[in-house]
């Protein structure tokens, strides 16, 4: 009788730990004391992503959509990267007012507008820039936390292949453990070997956004987007702007050589120099001026010319500075990119990298595809990014936009193709709009018709490359544009009288 | 809508060319795919390195040695002496120090009062010795 009024061994040990399982006739508070604490493990992430840019913010947002825990660290202090904040957010409220500017200043009298006195306020011009990067990036912070994303801000660095420590840009450090580790540390810019950037008087594209001053001259290293982007800015407010470019042909490598050509001729038009087939041998910073030795790509052309200020817009390169690559052994290729498989996986399974910081074009839409797909192969084991059919836009005036194979691509493969080009001032809207500079050219497969690229250089091209991409994605053929009804009076109307151009003839030419 | 619909069927049937791009349907989800590592399609090299991907934790090490350099137990478990030095054949001073790496301990009783065993009082022992009864004493 009395053993079973016994209670077993296991159960008398917890209701000695735990007082409200036993009768009342026992003082709970005699027996609290006796209650044992545990500490609590760390949270252990589903995703840690280092990187709030485009890639690293994007892929954030889609993994909180999947219901991952999610943590993305950043040490700008504002998310968006070089993209929203240094990048192609404030150029295009440069260029976008540049151009307004410059239209009132030289562009109105043959509308029939009288304007009077035009100034520029170049702080309120700035201010104006700031309120649309600020407005962006607070945008992006509101998208993390309504997807549950914690916004870490610091610089995170791999102690090990699982745990990320950061330094807290509001001091101390912390670290964070993830299943998956994401790198999206995105690029800047690359240095001139010889040349100080004080961000004053010789700068990169950031500096190049807040100068307090239009320069009386600058001089642009480097002729690939980037380089002429600015250089439009600054020519357009007053600069004499002169670009020096390693390569014979401005836009770089990847700009058609027909288009290039263009737009040269049309920036040529509005003020800006060039100096093609030129190399930058030396600098010098000391006077009040910055010379610089150039000479002929070849050699053999000496020449020193001044400039107040001097862009240097020689490329990007990969940025994984402080990031610890070298505590997990993290392999990096010849340029300083992380080497990833098709799944965007680094040597480390759980570890993977995606935007600027590993392969491909340095451009913030490739890298949001990106984001997006890395998140689906965690989650759902496939994604998908078409790295044939990303499009490029250069932002000056008029714009030029490509995507697919260039003419000089196909030659090079000797892939047969057939050319179809319309101009713009043959197209009734730009027409109407006296904007008429430029034109569109397809590249089509002489048998098929298929799509194999589209250039175009133009007003509103970096809108019209949209239509192309899709086509070029889906694998339409010319004539599947030709006979898809657009609408009149449109600029793309152009784009589908260039590919009518393809395999017949164009009817307003 | 439903004169929409006439419409689009007639269109179809007067039809005298088919657009290159169809519609093919639902998306269908692939049932299995090979995540064998392959080069990423941007890759300049179009080649991944040796011995790439081989660190995940389902990859099977061909020797133990190759396990240990990577496997994790309280820490990385990788060895401090080299498979090619003999014992003795390296100083103290390279085989790095005797003292327990930062946040690391050998013994329970050097880290903080919070995380040691603690004592069972006696009051406790008797509950679980006599099941319970000495609750009620």
């Amino acid at each position: 009788m009395l053993c079973n009024r016994l209670l077993p061994r296991s159960t008398a040990r917890s209701a000695f730990r735990n007082p409200s399982s036993l009768p009342v006739v026992v003082a709970p508070t005699q027996l609290s004391r006796w209650r044992r604490t545990y500490a609590s493990a760390s949270e252990e992430k589903d995703l840690i992503i280092i990187g709030g840019g485009v890639a690293g913010y994007v892929a954030a947002i889609k993994a909180g959509q999947e219901g991952f825990k999610v943590a993305c660290i950043e040490k700008r202090g504002t998310l968006g990267g070089t993209c929203l904040n240094v990048g192609c957010i404030p150029s295009k409220a440069l260029l976008n007012n540049s151009h307004i500017y410059h239209m009132i200043k030289h562009d109105t009298k043959n509308r029939g507008i009288d304007v009077g006195d035009v100034s520029l306020n170049l702080q309120q011009f700035m201010k104006a820039k700031d309120t649309a990067v600020t407005g962006l990036t607070k945008g992006v912070e509101f998208l993390l936390k309504k997807n549950g994303v914690e916004y870490i801000k610091g610089t995170g660095s791999f102690i090990n292949e699982h745990e990320i420590k950061v330094d807290l840009n509001e001091g101390g450090e912390r670290t964070v453990k993830g299943k998956n580790i994401l790198i999206a540390t995105g690029s800047e810019a690359t240095p001139f070997p010889g040349l100080e950037i004080d961000e004053k008087r010789v700068v990169t594209s950031t500096g190049a956004l807040s100068l307090d001053k239009v320069p009386e001259s600058l001089v642009v290293i480097g002729g690939g987007i980037i380089g002429l982007e600015m250089g439009s800015v600054w020519s357009r407010l007053g600069s004499k702007v002169t670009v020096v470019e390693f390569l014979d042909q401005i836009g770089g490598p990847g700009m058609d050589s027909e288009v290039s050509k263009a737009a040269q001729k049309l920036l040529k038009k509005q003020g800006i120099n060039f100096k093609l087939s030129t190399k930058v041998v030396g600098g010098d910073t000391s006077g009040d001026k910055i010379k610089l030795d150039i000479d002929a790509a070849k050699g053999g052309k000496p020449e020193t010319i001044e400039a107040e200020t001097v862009l240097v817009a020689i490329g990007r390169r990969p940025y994984t500075q402080g990031l610890g690559l070298e505590n997990i052994g993290m392999e990096l290729d010849e340029r300083g990119r992380v080497i990833i498989d098709s799944e965007y996986r680094t040597k480390f399974p759980h570890i993977r990298c995606v935007g600027d910081v590993t392969f491909g074009p340095m451009l913030a839409h490739k890298a949001e595809e990106e984001a997006v797909a890395v998140v689906e192969y965690m989650k759902k084991g496939y994604g998908h990014v078409n790295y044939g059919c990303i499009p490029s836009v250069m932002y000056t005036h008029p714009e030029v936009a490509w995507v697919g194979q260039s003419e000089q691509d196909l030659k090079s493969q000797n892939i047969p193709y057939r050319v179809g080009n319309f101009p713009f001032s043959a197209n009734s809207r730009a027409k109407t709009n006296l904007d008429s500079d430029g034109f569109v050219k397809m590249l089509a497969d002489p048998e098929t018709d298929r799509l194999l690229g589209v250039h175009i250089i133009g007003p509103n091209a970096g809108e019209m490359i949209a239509e192309a991409t899709l086509a070029l994605e889906y694998g339409a053929s010319t004539e599947d544009i030709a006979r898809t009804c657009h609408a009149h009076p449109t600029l793309a109307e152009a784009f589908k009288e260039a590919a009518m151009a393809t395999h017949s003839l164009p009817i307003h030419m | 809508m439903f004169s929409t619909t006439r419409a689009l069927r007639q269109a179809a049937a007067h039809a005298e060319r088919t657009p290159s791009i169809r519609f093919i349907g639902r998306r269908s989800i692939p049932e299995s795919i090979d995540h064998t590592p392959r080069p990423h399609p941007a890759s300049p090299s179009g080649q991944l390195p040796e011995g790439f991907g081989k660190n995940g934790v389902g990859f099977k090490h061909a020797n133990f040695s190759s396990y240990r350099q990577h496997a994790q137990q309280h820490g990385p478990l990788q060895k401090t002496i080299r498979s090619s030095d003999s014992i003795g054949a390296a100083s103290g001073s390279q085989l790095g120090a005797v003292a327990a790496p930062k946040g690391a301990f050998f013994d329970v009783s050097e880290l903080p009062a919070r995380f040691h065993r603690q004592p069972i009082p006696v009051a406790e022992l008797e509950a679980v010795e006599s099941g319970g009864a000495s609750l009620f004493g």
